[in-house]
């Protein structure tokens, strides 16, 4: 048999030194913007029933789940997200907590992705849920968040804003099944103008099939809502758009308004989102970093309905897309402790006293001196430190 | 800012390809001249062209190291589905066909069908829509010897002018699907470089037009 003991299964890796450096450093950041803001941490099993992401109610594909079974043959899986783990947290044992919970967590997803695409199947998202409140101060808390926490991590990000209720507007006034509701939403996220086109050809023209034929080009900065004003007419899209219109006005109030753009089309695969959607981009990464939105009906599910709205940040992108933009390096320790023989205590006790200083150090285990220096070279390390009857530290 | 980078899937659709960007008005002389270089800037240094197998195209753009690319449906419907397909170019038309030895009706019978393809995703996708269980073979060369050693009651298989299935004694059954040129766009480029590519798409168009 053959053994693989000496490689990662394919969608695995490891993480090294100066990435996991950059990764802590991004957690922490995340951690305490959202810590200062009154957010409190959670963690949630790895594992969950197969049941919380019961593909017919929460659009996760069955294929894309890491499943294996239980000692009573119940299917598990690895949990491919956390919003659905805290959905279920706060329908149960945080049910009788005061309202609003600001929770975050900072967790590792899971999904089975195609063979040999170059994704990540684990991954560190990092995120939070406002549940029990609704409405727009709930909206903008998340958003400003959000951008607060980009902001700290890449200046350059931009966040892009849609609404759950333009596209389910429009698309429930067409004489469609669900099967077929599904096929033009998938059309509309992947900007397939052409696939929409002939789907919506075969269904009799009215103002909302013309709007849905329009809806993938709908992106861009606040002119899309004008443009998709004049396209949606005294439906529930077109309250939709003016929610996003107040919601804009307010982010340029927090002077946004060069890092908000507007994607109409933004009709994620999660089709428990119920109001405002958002994705963020930042320079030098293929797909969204960040993607959150309202979700007011999830929790309906789990019988303790109450509105929420809340996003998912993957550390793991943007410390790839940072370490390939500036090549973030691991500082070396600032000082080696030799201890001469019988004075080995004495060596660690100092090199204690150093640390508590704020000196990285680090303990020479060789026997001689010379061996010490030259490991010191080698390594990086500028000072020595050599602990006899008296301590003398020395360049190198 | 680097070029916007388009990925061109080598051979026909290149040379198509190169043809409208050239009725856009977008110099690709260094295309012409490229040697054996695999990158090449055209027009006035905003863009860059990149040639690989169609396959990889998908793979550039959706990995994101290239923000717009040209394939067939053919590749898009096996390969992937992360990026925006935004326009049908209109040229490298042809079809995925259902094809099977003269005479015979495919669907004849409660035996399991087998099928031989070089597209087996685009093969089980159609008759998973079919509700229908096949048992599907991968090929990779000449797909028609398939049906002719009896390996396979058919084949899955692009179509152009049927002249080959012809020769062998086979005949289309059903078209699954018709194909042409796509043009591809990375997500996050489609929103960062958002006016860069509207303008490229529409100088496009406007020349797809006057084909």
């Amino acid at each position: 048999m053959k053994h693989n003991r000496m490689i990662t299964p394919e969608g695995m890796k490891d993480i090294l030194l100066e990435e996991c450096t950059l990764r802590r450093t991004l957690r922490e950041k995340a951690a305490s913007r959202l810590r200062r803001s009154g957010y409190r941490e959670v963690v949630t099993p790895g594992v969950e029933f197969y049941d919380l992401f019961d593909p017919s109610h929460t659009g996760f594909a069955q294929e894309d789940l890491y499943k294996m079974t239980d000692n009573k043959g119940r299917l598990l899986v690895m949990r491919p997200d956390c919003t659905l783990p805290i959905a279920r947290l706060a329908a149960t044992r945080l049910q009788a907590l005061p309202r609003p919970l600001r929770l975050w967590y900072d967790e590792m997803v899971y999904r089975n992705n195609p063979g040999l695409d170059g994704r990540d199947d684990e991954q560190l998202q990092c995120g939070m849920e406002l549940l029990g409140a609704g409405g727009l101060k709930a909206d903008l808390e998340a958003l400003f968040l959000a951008s607060r926490i980009l902001q700290d991590m890449v200046p350059g990000y931009r966040i892009e804003l849609g609404h759950a209720g333009i596209f389910q507007g429009l698309s429930e006034e067409l004489p469609v099944d669900d099967e077929g509701r599904e096929a033009i939403r998938r059309a509309i996220e992947a900007k397939n103008y052409a696939a929409l086109s002939a789907m919506l050809d075969e269904i009799p023209d009215t103002p909302a099939v013309q709007a849905l034929q329009k809806l993938p080009r709908l992106f861009g900065g606040p002119e899309v809502l004008h443009e998709a004003r004049a396209l949606c007419g005294g439906s529930r899209a077109s309250e939709a758009l003016s929610y996003l219109q107040n919601l804009y006005e307010k982010l340029c109030d927090l002077g946004l308004s060069d890092h908000v753009m507007f994607d109409l089309g933004l009709v994620q695969r999660n089709d428990y989102y119920t109001g405002v959607v958002f994705s963020a981009y930042i320079p030098g990464e293929g797909e969204a970093v960040l993607s959150g939105g309202r979700y007011d009906s999830l929790l309906d599910w789990f019988g303790q309905p109450m509105p929420a709205v809340g996003f998912a940040l993957k550390i793991d992108a943007v410390a790839r897309s940072l370490m390939r933009e500036q090549g973030i390096v691991c500082p070396a320790p600032q000082l080696l402790v030799f201890g001469e023989k019988g004075q080995e205590t004495k060596a660690l006790l100092y090199m204690q006293d150093r640390q508590e200083q704020g000196v990285i150090c680090e303990y020479a285990v060789c026997e001689t001196m010379e061996q010490a220096k030259d490991y010191a070279l080698s390594s990086g390390i500028h000072r020595l430190a050599v602990v006899g009857e008296q301590v003398r530290e020395v360049e190198v | 800012m680097r070029p916007l980078r388009m990925a061109l899937t080598k051979g026909r659709l290149e040379k198509d390809t190169v043809a409208l960007l050239e009725k856009a008005g977008i110099d690709c002389t260094q295309v012409h001249e490229k040697g054996r270089r695999l990158i090449l800037p055209v027009g006035d240094g905003s863009m860059e062209v990149v040639l690989s197998k169609a396959a990889d195209v998908i793979t550039y753009v959706e990995n994101g190291v290239c923000d717009l690319g040209v394939v067939g449906k053919d590749t898009i419907m096996e390969h992937g589905t992360r990026f925006f397909e935004v326009m049908d170019l209109g040229f490298g038309r042809c079809r995925f066909a259902l094809a099977g030895p003269k005479g015979v009706d495919f669907y004849a019978g409660y035996r399991e069908k087998v099928v031989a393809s070089k597209y087996p995703n685009v093969t089980r996708a159609f008759f998973e829509n079919k509700q229908m269980d096949v048992r599907v073979i991968r090929i990779e060369g000449s797909v028609e010897l398939a049906p002719l050693l009896g390996l396979a009651d058919g084949i899955v298989d692009i179509v152009e002018t049927g002249t080959t299935l012809k020769e062998n004694g086979l005949e289309v059954k059903e078209t699954v699907a018709d194909l042409s040129a796509r043009l591809i766009v990375n997500t996050a480029s489609m929103k960062l470089r958002k006016k860069q590519i509207e303008e490229l798409v529409a100088r496009l168009e406007g020349a797809k037009k006057t084909c």
